[in-house]
Parts: structure tokens; sequence; C-alpha cells
């Protein structure tokens, strides 16, 4: 079996998922240019209930589309980046051809051979968190597939993306800007199954943080899709986040290094003190080991609500701008990330 | 160290927390005023002809519900103890206490052998009580009255004989006997389970209903996102364990336990499959788990107000009370308190 027919085949076993949403995609497909009409996610509601009140549902605008598509592109941008890089950690392979295509320049993955390269991870010594890999990847892919199909011809391209653990990849500069890494140091996040988690922890929380920023901005045809993915952001990352933290138990480096990639993450979208603060935070808690540990797995405000990223912030991260001067490009999105609108595309100066 | 030393020193552990955030409730009391008759009273479907509009207040008030019988489990579990009395207060119905049973099954303080597990309970109480009093606050809005804001009802976390927690295990297919939430780490787990994906889908299914107000809509998504990373934390620790410690398929076991809560929450809320176990798939490429509970597009699952609330209500039919909450919810709108019939 190739490794395609692999993906394939997991994807096909899960059976239940797609039983029950099957006229959904096929509602959506068609729902961009519905706008002004019927409900989009209408067709998401199991509403068997006749009794009681159900929360209302907005009606749909049009006004709101173009902002829309610039927001569901830019979700697009990062969950072609998650996904590939679960992909061919879980499989090998990046996504098919056929997921790539739309507005835009469409861009390659860097790929090649040899030790950072994006391959297969070897999960062959804790077949638990390949376990976990696979479950993440067909996610992400679904995410992909969802929001190209809510998008229809107004998707963009996969824009150029850098998983690569090279002297040169975006992975080891990350890890060097936390200081994970050593100054000439590397970061192989598919050498094993604990390097895989810390490059998924590089990920997770940015996903949870992008979706809840874009919360107020999206139209509400969109608003419960949104909401969903969110969700599942939130899950994996806290899954992520808990296998960490019981590793971490036995092995403190591992809660030190999502310490300094959440304060990397900190110092990149500008919120280190100031008025801001800081939201971003590692796993460790208080007293991890002792009788009275506080774990931190969810990294929340003080009223226990997660935070939230604007564009800007975002796209501050994934390029590894701290300085501004990789405003436009950079770090995980060598050429940029592709969006009709500009301002969807650039971090802070 | 007292239980009271316990509590202090975990909600210390979020100061940092506390500090950046101070400015938001400022800002979210700025808002337009939040009244049952203020603003965004949104319509609702025809299908409900008799109901009153739900305003932001009752949906916000039906979430705080669920948070009070959330807080008040991870509270008992984590610290022995349950939430302070000025956090249970409020003008919208009849303020309830909380039924822990007595002996064996009784609401108490688990007795964890899994430090690991022990901070997360730890962690996921101070969460919780952090959203009881956010939403507390946010109802109450500019003024100092606790008039709009939704009394704690009466609250069973009891899993003794004749408890909710007992109920709700001899309601699963396979029963879950002797099924004591507090005895151990894995019980514990098992409760929790329960619980979450619940709290991500009532807050999933309420998004729209909050769309016209920012604000909440924004806190909504980030009280949406914590009870997802707290399922993941319960699901993935359930799971780790279960393959840990591969004991024959039972009821007792981790991921057959998850497979039997799913299905009952699936047996009550209707017929479309909102739920999922945690039980693994595997195929050529190998084995695959299932921390995350998603539709065909990888989305989370959403609720009606009346799907959650057969769930907590453990009953398919039609009704405005039983199981966790045995006198039923607390809301101003008399919609939100029944469960749909199935």
């Amino acid at each position: 079996m190739t490794k395609e027919l692999s993906v394939l085949a997991i994807v096909e076993a899960t059976a239940a998922r797609r039983r029950a949403r099957r006229a959904f995609m096929k509602t959506a497909a068609t729902g961009v240019a519905a706008v002004g009409g019927l409900s989009l996610l209408a067709a998401c509601g199991g509403d068997d209930d006749n009794m009681s009140v159900p929360f209302p549902t907005p009606t749909p605008t049009a006004t709101s589309v173009s902002t829309d598509v610039a927001v569901l592109n830019f979700a697009l941008n990062l969950e072609y980046l998650e996904a590939q890089f679960y992909s061919y950690a879980a499989f090998g392979t990046g996504l098919s051809a056929s997921l790539l295509t739309g507005t835009g320049t469409q861009g390659s993955v860097v790929t090649g051979s040899g030790d950072g390269f994006p391959r297969a991870v070897n999960f062959t010594a804790d077949p638990l968190i390949g376990q976990y890999a696979r479950e993440i990847a067909q996610d992400e892919i679904a995410h992909v597939t969802f929001l190209r199909t809510a998008l229809g011809s107004a998707a963009v391209a996969q824009p150029a993306i850098d998983i690569s653990g090279t002297a040169t990849g975006a992975f080891t500069a990350a890890a060097r800007a936390a200081g994970v890494v050593a100054s000439n140091g590397l970061f192989d996040p598919y050498a094993s199954p604990t390097n895989f988690l810390l490059g998924a922890y590089i990920f997770e929380d940015i996903g949870v943080t992008a979706y809840k920023g874009a919360s107020p901005v999206i139209s509400s045809m969109y608003l419960e899709a949104a909401a969903g993915i969110l969700a599942a952001e939130a899950y994996h990352a806290g899954l992520v986040r808990t296998i960490l933290y019981t590793r971490g138990v036995t092995n403190a480096d591992l809660i030190t290094a999502t310490t300094k990639i959440s304060d990397a993450r900190d110092l990149l979208d500008g919120t280190t003190g100031g008025t801001n603060g800081d939201d971003d935070q590692g796993i460790a808690g208080t007293n991890i080991g002792a009788a009275n540990a506080v774990s931190n797995i969810v990294p929340t405000d003080s009223n226990g609500i997660a935070y939230s990223r604007s564009v800007q912030q975002v796209h501050n991260i994934a390029y590894l701008n701290a300085t501004g001067a990789n405003r436009t490009r950079g770090g995980f999105f060598p050429a940029g990330t592709n969006n009709p609108n500009p301002a969807f595309t650039v971090g802070l100066g | 160290m007292t239980q009271t030393d316990q509590i202090i020193e975990a909600f210390d552990a979020r100061a940092r927390r506390r500090e950046e955030r101070r400015g938001f409730f400022k800002n979210a009391m700025g808002m337009a005023a939040v009244t049952a008759a203020g603003a965004a009273a949104m319509s609702i479907a025809s299908d409900a002809a008799a109901q009153t509009a739900v305003t932001e207040v009752d949906v916000l008030n039906f979430a705080l519900n669920l948070e009070y019988l959330e807080a008040q489990f991870y509270s008992y579990a984590a610290f022995g103890t349950g939430l302070p009395a000025n956090l249970l207060t409020g003008g919208v119905g009849t303020q309830g206490t909380v039924v822990t049973g007595t002996g064996t099954g009784s609401a108490r303080q688990v007795q964890f052998s899994d430090r690991g597990i022990a901070a997360y309970a730890r962690e996921i109480a101070a969460d919780e009580v952090a959203h009881v009093t956010f939403l507390r606050a946010a109802i109450r809005g500019t003024g100092t009255s606790d008039a709009l804001i939704a009394a704690q009802p009466q609250i069973d976390i009891s899993g003794a004989t004749g408890g909710a927690f007992a109920a709700a295990a001899a309601s699963t297919t396979p029963a879950l006997t002797g099924f004591d939430p507090y005895a151990n780490d894995d019980s514990f787990l098992q409760a929790a389970f329960i619980f979450e994906d619940v709290g991500v889908t009532a807050y999933k299914g309420a998004a729209g209903a909050l769309f016209n107000n920012k604000t909440y809509l924004e806190a909504a998504a980030g009280i949406l996102a914590v009870e997802a990373y707290h399922a993941a934390i319960v699901r993935t620790a359930l799971y780790a364990r279960g393959i840990a410690t591969p004991t024959i398929i039972t009821a007792q076991n981790n991921v057959a336990a998850t497979t039997a809560i799913s299905n009952l929450r699936d047996s009550v809320d209707g017929t479309t499959d909102l739920d999922q176990g945690i039980a693994a798939t595997t195929t050529n490429a190998g084995t695959t788990s299932n921390i995350v509970p998603l539709d065909a597009n990888g989305l989370a699952f959403s609720r009606t107000p009346a799907q959650v609330l057969n769930i907590v209500y453990l009953n398919p039919r039609s009704v405005t009370a039983g199981g966790f909450f045995p006198n039923g919810i607390n809301n101003g709108n008399s919609g939100l308190r029944s469960s749909a019939a199935n």
C-alpha cells in the first residue's frame, strides 16, 4: 500500500464522522454563492426538538462576505501548514496535489532528505504518540478540505511552506530563537516522538488564539463552523500539552522547552509585558511532580478564558518576525501567506 | 496543608493570569447595557411560538448553570469542598444546595495516586470556578445587583445510591456497576468525561445566539476553547491510562467506559450522533486514536440547549428537572429549562 493510500485508509476509517455530515458538505459547496439565502449552518443542526427554545441564529448578510473570504483564507494558510507538518510526521508524505490549488501563487513544501527534512517520525519507541499523530493529521487534512470547499473558487493556493528542521529550516530557526537548542544547534521535529511533540507544541496554541481572535469579525454564516474548528484546535493543543506534561514529570527538559517556546511566541507577537500582558504560557504550572502540583495545560487569563491573537500577531509568529524585518514573509511561510486581502498577509512592523 | 490553603495555592498559580485581564471586566461592563429588556433580544424560530425571546442574559445564565455543576464537581474532587457561598446567589430562580450523598460514592476529595491527574484536577477546578465568577460578573453588568443572575440551582454530584452519578452509571450500556466518581484517578476521569464534551457542544451551539455582542461572543469562544482543552486532558489521560493498563474490556475499563458514557449521551439527546468515545480505529496505516470527537469536516459538534439538558437531566424526554439538576436549572426564560422530546 502506498503512503497516500494509507492516508486514505485512515480517512476512510472514520466512518462515524463521515456519516452524519455528507449533506453538509454538499450544502457548503454551494453555500458561498448563496449569500443572503438560507443559513448555511442550518444544515448542521440536528434540530429534532419541537418543545424547547433553540438558541437564535442570526440571518446571514451579504455585506460580510469579503471579510469572510479573507478570514477563511487566513485560516486556510494556517491549516495548510499544520496539515503538511502532521501529514509528513504521521505518514511521511504531504497533502495530495488536488488540495493545494487556488488563487495566489502556489508554493511547495521544502523537502529533501536526511536529518531535519520532513519525513515520517519513527514512533516505534512510543506508539501511543504515533496514534495521536495520525489522528491530528487526519483532522487537519479535514480542515483544509472543509475550508477549501466552503471557499470554493475563492480558496487560495498553498503558499510555499517550510517545515524543515535542517540548519536553515524554519523549525530550527524557531527553536534557536526560543533557546530550545543552541544558536548553532539543529531542531529536527521528525527525529523522535518527543521532538515531534515539541514541534506540534510550536503550532497548536496559535491556531486556538487565531480562531478566537477572528470570532468577532466572522459572519454568522461561518461562525459556528469556525467555532467547531476552534474547538478541534483546542482539543489538539490540550492533547499535545497533556502528553508533554505526562512525559515531563520525569523529563524536566520537556517542561522547560514549552516555557521557552511560549516565551518566544510572546516575544514574537509583542505581548511580553506591556499593556497586552503575557498571552502565552508553558505547561509547567507550579510544584511539578509534587503532591500539590497544579498543571498549566490550559493557557488562560484570570477569567479562565483562552487568549486571542490578531491576524498580525499570528503572522509575526509564523514568519518568526521578532524584529519587524520579516513583516511580509519568513519562517514557516518563506514567500508569505496567500490572501486576496493583503492586510491579512502581514505581521507587525 | 488545609483544604483552604490548597485552594488558595491553586489560585495563586493563576496569579499572572489575573493581573493582565483586570481591565477586561471594565471594558466588558462598558458595553451596551445588558438587561433583560436590552438590545439584541433575538427572535425565536417559529416552532416555539408560545415562548419568550431568548436574551443574551438568558444564554449566559444557561451557561452559568452548567458551570455551577462543573465547578462544584471539580471543586469537591480536587479540594473536598464546594464553591463559596457568595458565588451561589442570584435573583433568578430558587437557590439550591449541593447533594453530596453519604457513604460510598458521596462527593469528596479524591485520593489521587497519580500526581499528574491530581494536578489536572486542581487546574480544571480553578478554571471552572473562574468561569462561574466571570459569567456572574458579565451578567451583573455595570450595576451591583444580582437580580439578573441565575442562582445556583439544586445540584446533585453524588455517586451514592440514589445520586445522579449512580443514575448515570446505571443507565450506560453496559452499566458501570459500582461506579464511585470519587474513588480513584480513573473513576474521577470517567466522571469528568460525562461533563466535558457536553460543555464544548453547548458553547458551540450557543455561539450564534451571542453574535450581536462581540465582547460576549469572543469571551464565549474563549470558554469554548478552555472546555475543549479540558475535554482533551480528560480524554488523553483516560486513553493513555487505558492503554498503559489494558485490563480486560469491561465497563470499568477506561476506553470501554467512555464508549458506554458516549452512547448514553447519544441515547438521550436525540437521533443524531453527536458523541464519540475514545476507542481507536486500526487500519493498514496503523492505529489511530480518537481523542477529539469531530464530524467528517474536522469540526466539533453542536448541541441545542434542549439537547444539553437531556444529558444533564439524564432523560430523553421533554422534562424540566432530573439527574444532576434535581429541581431543574434556573433561567428567566422557561423555554431554556426544558429538555427535548426524543
